[in-house]
């Protein structure tokens, strides 16, 4: 029998690792990677409530949410690729001015 | 049946999000992010979030994911040389923040999960269902997410457009 714990313990072990990956690594692509895994773990609890408390508010918010996440890792690879094509590296510290 | 089910997918996703963050490869990170994705869509299939676990599958497995792939293919990553001593330092960091997250966490879902013995409900997000919740109670989100989708497309032009006329023409001090 799984219960409503499960999911939220696994929800957390995979947030947290998407947690470490966010502040550890230096890629910018690494760094949107991680990004998913953070949305992921938090859909994860999304559907878990939904399924355990009865209703289905909580599958429609993930819904949305990969609306959103869509959009957001598309502007974020522009971005990567219009720094990679003017500073040729995609490293998180060569980031210094906020001039474009 | 189903419990072992669930174990089988949540190691796949625990194994597939360290390698998210550990892989060196650029490659294998967006690769293992797909396996990551699948498995937890089989975990939605077995919530009974059936139409969730497909726009899951096919958005970012297809979708987004394939994105990935070819944004690390066109941008070359392996002449990258990383800086190795600030990059040790602030895994250090990194890892005591997230460690410190975990146990928190798992601190906190015991006395909740020692507490709560809630039984799952009946509810099945089938089309069907999510669909006529979808038009009805949550129509202005939904349409409102088109207009965002729009913004997003514009964002993603000007910046190409930017960076092709101004590409390296003035990257002098």
């Amino acid at each position: 029998m799984i219960l409503l714990g499960n999911y939220l313990i696994l929800s957390g072990i995979v947030f947290s690792i998407g947690l470490v990956g966010v502040m550890t690594s230096r890629n910018v692509l690494r760094v949107l990677l991680s990004l998913e895994l953070l949305l992921a773990a938090s859909n994860l609890s999304f559907v878990a409530f939904s399924k355990y408390n009865g209703d289905y508010a909580g599958q429609l918010i993930v819904f949305f949410v990969i609306l959103v996440a869509a959009a957001e890792v598309a502007i974020g690879l522009a971005i990567i690729v219009v720094m990679y094509r003017r500073l040729s590296t995609i490293q998180a510290d060569e980031l210094k001015e906020m001039k474009w | 049946m189903s419990s072992y089910f669930f174990y089988l997918f949540a190691a796949i996703l625990i194994f597939a999000s360290l390698a998210v963050i550990w892989a060196r490869n650029p490659l294998y990170n967006v690769l293992a992010l797909v396996v990551a994705i699948f498995s937890l869509s089989c975990l939605f299939v077995l919530l009974e979030a059936f139409f969730v676990g497909m726009v899951l599958l096919l958005v970012y497995a297809g979708a987004v994911l394939v994105f990935f792939l070819f944004v690390v293919m066109c941008l070359n990553l392996n002449a990258i040389t990383l800086n190795s001593v600030q990059q040790i330092r602030f895994r250090w960091w990194g890892c005591v923040l997230g460690l410190t997250f975990a146990f928190t966490f798992l601190y906190a879902a015991k006395s909740f999960i020692l507490a709560q013995t809630m039984d799952p409900s009946t509810l099945r997000g089938t089309i069907e269902t999510i669909g006529k919740i979808l038009f009805t109670e949550y129509l202005l989100p939904f349409e409102l997410t088109s207009l965002l989708l729009l913004i997003a497309i514009f964002g993603i032009v000007s910046l190409a457009q930017g960076a092709l006329s101004t590409g390296k023409d003035d990257e002098g001090p």
